[in-house]
């Protein structure tokens, strides 16, 4: 089973608790890290910028963890549509709270596609 | 059974027209060029475009059409039924390969086409394909749905231990990932056989992945990957080529790897626990795609 890209073994079933996943990105450095920027649309098609800087939350760090995986160049990022969806549903649980983080998510389940940059 | 022990028989099933063939070699093809894999591709699709992507071919010589020019199944030559990929699949070129054999058919309203699958995979069985050295995976691609039983030869006869069902949110493809696990419930346990995930090959329709997702959930698997759609597959295969090698820094390349990333490391092989048909329903009305229908209404003509 695959959440996030983390490959969690057979055995633990196909549902895999979000404290878990959470677990997996709780090492991640967040420190310098002010705001996530998303660059949302297709190429054909207009784009919008979209800002996000509550580092509070689970989805904050999963998205720096995505970005910072297998980037050592810090280069905008195209971020896969499974790991965005995955982010967004565990989001929606676990900072339910935070209206700024549940805005972002509606946006993340749509069709559109995204790239990630840091600031 | 030939073939080392580490070898691993997958197969793609999956409705007709949902993108079986196209993910499958993408899929396949960034399994070779980002991991290094080498694979045999068996088209079980009387169509024979199952390869093409990989040979940069409109379709090969299948073995069933080479038997009949040839006169008999005996006196058809490895070399004639197998092609090794072009471009980046080919065994000269650094990283993994592939090599590409198509099962073929009856012509269309004559015969039986699972026979071409079972003749297929006795003839490379006989030839000796399985133990190619270094052989990593064999990937059946599969026609439709497993109501015939011909098509659903290489899951009877032990052939694919790992099948991944190509769906999408539409009803009817949902449908026949459901009809395949049954399928699979049905040899799971006299030939082993396991189902190893869905491949959502989105149509972009709402709520789409919710829906693949717990469909998946339902049956007891995973939603190994949800590909989306994008026209740079649409543009490779004009020039009959995979995403990966038309464009490999592309986003599309980067779901297919991500995509083969999954497949080689998958570990969760599951019996599927199929669904009703009012189940299948309902889980579409629960996601409103359709509309609750007034018994008393059925059958009635749209008032003007």
């Amino acid at each position: 089973m695959f959440v996030l890209g983390f490959h969690f073994p057979a055995s633990m079933g196909n549902q895999i608790p979000d404290e878990l996943v959470a677990e997996k990105i709780a090492g991640v450095d967040i420190s310098g890290v002010k705001e996530i920027k998303l660059l949302m649309g297709t190429k054909d098609k207009d784009k919008e910028w979209l800002s996000y800087t509550n580092n509070s939350t689970f989805l904050f760090r999963a998205m720096v963890h995505y970005f910072k995986e297998e980037n050592p160049d810090n280069l905008q990022k195209y971020m896969i549509y499974m790991n965005r969806y995955q982010m967004s549903a565990i989001s929606k649980r676990v900072d339910a709270a935070d209206d700024e983080t549940m805005k972002l998510c509606h946006n993340l389940d749509s069709m559109e596609q995204f790239r990630i940059e840091l600031a | 059974m030939a073939g080392a022990a580490s070898l691993r028989q997958i197969a793609f099933y999956g409705k007709g027209g949902i993108g079986k063939s196209t993910t499958s070699q993408n899929t396949l093809a960034a399994m070779s060029h980002y991991f290094g894999k080498n694979i045999m591709i068996v088209g079980c699709d009387p169509k024979a475009d199952s390869t093409r992507l990989i040979l940069h071919e409109k379709a090969q010589d299948t073995i069933l059409s080479l038997a009949a020019e040839m006169g008999t199944i005996e006196d058809v030559e490895m070399e004639q039924a197998r092609l090794w990929g072009k471009g980046l699949f080919d065994r000269e070129t650094p990283g993994g390969w592939i090599n590409c054999t198509e099962s073929g058919g009856p012509e269309p309203g004559v015969g039986c086409a699972g026979r071409g699958v079972i003749t297929a995979i006795n003839f490379l069985e006989e030839e000796g394909a399985y133990d190619e050295e270094g052989l990593d995976f064999v990937s059946y691609d599969v026609l439709g749905d497993v109501v015939c039983g011909g098509f659903a030869m290489p899951i009877r006869e032990g052939k694919a231990q790992e099948i991944y069902i190509v769906m999408s949110g539409e009803m009817m493809a949902m449908y026949a990932a459901n009809n395949i696990s049954k399928g699979i419930l049905k040899y799971a346990n006299t030939g082993g056989v396991r189902l190893a995930g869905l491949i959502c090959n989105a149509r972009m329709t709402d709520k789409e992945y919710d829906l693949a997702l717990e469909l998946a959930q339902r049956i007891g698997t995973q939603l190994i990957h949800f590909v989306p759609r994008n026209n740079i597959v649409q543009h490779a295969e004009l020039r009959r080529m995979t995403v990966v090698e038309y464009s490999p820094y592309s986003d599309q390349a980067r779901e297919y790897k991500e995509l083969a990333r999954k497949i080689v490391y998958n570990d969760m092989k599951i019996i599927p626990t199929p669904i009703s048909m009012d189940d299948l329903e309902d889980l579409l009305l629960a996601f409103g795609l359709e509309d609750e229908v007034d018994e008393s209404q059925v059958g009635k003509a749209a008032e003007a």
